[in-house]
């Protein structure tokens, strides 16, 4: 079975250390230059699918922008869930603090899943992901 | 035979060693895992272990003498041995 | 959450900060690999990598000191063994860690 490969960005158009968000036949992919070495993976984060090209790509390990979830974007495996507010032991006023007690609660119930990875390839200076 | 009795960490190496060291020789000893005790045990264990001024485990206590970390030669001359 | 795969990723993440404090990865593979193992369940149970070596006093402040690498907060100390209080990491002139021993502060003459 061969995998169809459909041009998904042209590789200049991202610097090394950098992620560009690309939509192809419908679905979000974020495409990831790993110092030279192209990663894809789903836009979505699998915590609670916050756009994961606005976060930040530290060697091949990529970290949510929302709440800090990682992930290896070249296995797609959540490494780290989310990080909880924390404030230093300093109180929150009251009525924002009963806020962040509700977020808390409801986010603790959330699991953090692994993201889905796409087969990537350079070609004639073209980044291709296999949909 | 002198009292030996140590403050460990379930997660720490250096405590499995201790502690095999102690049973390779066949000596008797009580130990408390300090992150699996109590809180009020906790408090307990860090009053005594900050009042002798140690920052880590193995805390190990043979017949009055102290010795914090691993180390076997120390514990050797400890015992008497 | 993968544990093998998160030991992976602390291991890159941790030679970044420790090498321009003058200390790698200690030699001894497997207390490496232990140590990190131990790290990735107390990161798991806590949200935080903690050193599995030293006790967490459930009060912020003095436990930020033990988040790994803490080696800038006890720069002196470590300095004056070569190793970290775990031995995950020693001085990058270390061959043998195993000659190494485990002093506290008061032992290594700085009290």
């Amino acid at each position: 079975m061969s995998e169809k490969f459909v041009r998904a960005i042209s590789a200049d158009e991202i610097a090394s250390g950098g992620m560009k968000s690309v939509e192809i036949d419908g679905k979000e992919i974020v495409v990831c230059n790993c110092g030279g070495t192209f990663h894809a993976v789903q836009r979505r984060c699998g915590h609670m699918n916050a756009p994961l090209e606005m976060g930040t790509l530290d060697g091949k390990y990529l970290t949510c922008p929302m709440h800090c979830a990682q992930f290896d974007v070249e296995s797609g495996h959540a490494i780290s869930g989310p990080v909880p507010p924390d404030f230093g032991g300093e109180i929150p006023p009251p009525v924002f603090g009963e806020y962040l007690q509700n977020v808390g609660m409801l986010m603790t119930h959330v699991r953090t899943e692994s993201i889905r990875t796409y087969v990537t390839k350079l070609e004639d200076g073209w980044a291709l992901v296999a949909l | 035979m002198k009292n030996v009795s140590m403050y460990t960490l379930s997660t720490c190496p250096w405590c499995f060693k201790t502690k095999k060291f102690f049973t390779e020789r066949k000596i008797k000893f009580t130990y408390i895992d300090y992150d699996t005790a109590e809180e009020d045990v906790q408090k307990k264990i860090l009053e005594e272990v900050d009042a002798y001024g140690a920052t880590g485990f193995p805390y190990v206590n043979i017949g009055g003498v102290i010795i914090v970390g691993y180390q076997p030669q120390r514990y050797l001359s400890a015992l008497g041995i | 959450m993968n544990g093998k795969s998160r030991k992976i990723a602390l291991h890159y993440f941790f030679e970044k900060v420790v090498r321009p404090l003058g200390f790698k990865f200690t030699p001894d593979a497997e207390l490496m690999d232990f140590l990190l193992e131990q790290e990735v369940v107390l990161e798991g149970k806590h949200g935080v990598p903690f050193c599995p070596c030293q006790p967490l006093r459930h009060d912020r402040t003095r436990d930020m000191r033990i988040v790994c690498p803490c080696i800038p907060f006890h720069r002196k100390h470590f300095d004056a063994i070569k190793r970290c209080w775990c031995g995950l990491f020693v001085h990058t002139d270390v061959l043998d860690p195993d000659t190494l021993p485990q002093l506290s502060p008061k032992e290594a003459g700085l009290e």
